[in-house]
């Protein structure tokens, strides 16, 4: 039997105090009731429930123009994480393997990468490279940093997975006369992904976050066709307030598959 | 090399404040956000469902909405229902929210360490349920998440760049490169130059982190 730690915490054969619980409950419930209904005024007396606001989102147009620029989202984060987890293993294969003129480059890459906002790369790419002749579209000033950024944070998931897989199941496989690679591709990436789904899931929420970035190099993502539909309609607080909701959908949509996915 | 020595000559102190400004707004976050989160995740224990459910609906929200779209809300679509914040400490609150979520998540997995058998024990010995939180439940929970409150120093740090996107009178380093590279010629080396600081920060966050960790964790 295993009773969660908030079960036994509060739990009391006194039905006395199981009725003053309940009557508390009660009175958080209207509590927050109250303060619903305090913002639901707010908006009123701000003018921001009028229709002119919110009624263009009844229109099919409006819902086309966001759902473009979710796709937009989506193109930018599968690519990015595509770039992730190819150049996440080629980062990892550099600092596992043994000779320093791989390993300590394939470090210093990592740590750089981690230790940079994606926001500054996103700014180097938009400002910097172009004054050194190097121009990308907005779609690559997007992923390219997007996808770096992850790809060191990705090598770091795959070594912790590679890391945890026994040391016997390598020895075992050398012994059977394995080459180098086929003891990694073979035998320890395959066990060391099983443990790793989760946190790469959770990795590609935060790029699915990052690409929000693509107004800075007006990429059309979610939040740029955000900005466009707030400057046609002037209304930002229903605009901003229907893609935050989106994004978290769509984020709680990727965390509640991979705790699916987690469990074997 | 030579640009780079040229640059830390010309703005050498605009680095500096840039790196403080950048290491207050990281500080400040992190702690109130720490504080925020522990007092949410104690508010969910309680056996009082509406609390835990908005409370729950709370940290879902904060932790999957990107800081960017949370930050253009507070700082472009509040005023407009006469919530009027100013830019730093809206920064700061963007900050404060996704570090609670965060913090609210991490500790609860940390409290799930903690065994039913050690509440039992300490209800037995006729503790309060609050002092078993305080006592019991909470220093060695607080133990368990060392490392990935760690990695949320980190996250926050860099999230302190999101500073650049609103009209902010102080600089911190992304929006000091970014105005560099909009003005002269050196973007290169100044982005050289903050990467080097937010590289080395990150380090000595991450150092520190496992230090604590070593000294703090519970083998069992």
């Amino acid at each position: 039997m295993s009773r969660t730690l908030d079960d036994v915490l509060f739990s009391d054969p006194n039905p006395r105090v199981e009725a003053v619980a309940r009557a508390v409950s009660v009175g958080v419930a209207i509590l927050l009731l109250g303060l619903v209904a305090s913002i639901v005024f707010r908006f009123h007396a701000a003018g921001q429930l009028e229709a002119r606001l919110w009624q263009y989102f009844a229109w099919q147009t409006t819902w086309a123009f966001l759902a473009k620029g979710l796709l937009g989202t989506l193109a930018s984060a599968a690519t990015a994480a595509a770039i992730a987890l190819v150049l996440g293993l080629v980062l990892v294969l550099g600092r596992l393997s043994r000779p320093r003129l791989t390993r300590w480059p394939a470090t210093a890459v990592v740590e750089f990468l981690r230790g940079v906002p994606t926001l500054l790369l996103i700014y180097v790419c938009f400002l910097v490279l172009p004054s050194l002749g190097i121009k990308l579209s907005t779609y690559w000033m997007l992923t390219l940093p997007v996808g770096l950024s992850a790809a060191a944070v990705v090598a770091e998931v795959y070594r912790a997975g590679v890391l945890a897989v026994p040391r016997g199941q390598t020895d075992a496989a050398r012994s059977l006369g394995m080459t180098e690679a086929q003891v990694f591709f073979v035998i320890v990436f395959p066990q060391a992904l099983r443990y790793i789904v989760p946190a790469l899931v959770a990795q590609l929420v935060i790029v699915v976050k990052e690409t929000t970035f693509g107004y800075v190099v007006t990429y059309g993502e979610l939040m740029q066709n955000a900005k466009v539909l707030v400057a046609n309609y002037h209304a930002l607080v229903p605009v901003y307030l229907v893609v935050a909701m989106l994004y978290c959908l769509v984020n709680y949509g990727i965390s509640r598959a991979s705790r699916r996915l987690g469990r074997p | 090399m030579e640009s780079v020595l040229r640059l830390l000559a010309d703005h050498g102190p605009a680095f500096g404040q840039a790196l403080l400004l950048t290491w207050k707004l990281t500080a400040v976050s992190f702690v109130a956000g720490f504080a925020l989160g522990t007092v949410v995740t104690v508010a969910r224990l309680f056996p009082l469902p509406p609390l835990r459910f908005i409370l729950t609906g709370y940290v879902e929200i904060f932790r999957n909405i990107p800081g960017a779209a949370l930050l253009i809300f507070i700082v472009f679509a509040l005023p407009d229902l006469n919530v009027l914040i100013d830019y730093e400490p809206s920064v700061i609150l963007t900050l404060v929210l996704v570090c609670s979520a965060f913090t609210a998540d991490y500790l609860r997995a940390g409290i799930n360490t903690v065994g039913g058998g050690q509440v039992d024990a300490a209800r037995s010995l006729g503790m309060r349920p609050m002092s078993i939180i305080s006592a019991v439940v909470l220093p060695q929970a607080l133990r368990a998440m060392v490392q990935p409150m760690t990695s949320l120093l980190i996250a926050l740090m860099l999230s302190t760049s999101l500073a650049s996107q609103v009209p902010f009178p102080g600089r911190e380093l992304t929006t000091l490169v970014a105005r560099m590279a909009n003005d002269s010629a050196a973007g290169m080396s100044a982005f050289a130059v903050s990467a080097v600081l937010y590289v080395g920060t990150a380090l000595v966050i991450a150092w520190a982190g496992a230090t604590l960790e070593k000294k703090v964790r519970i083998l069992r």
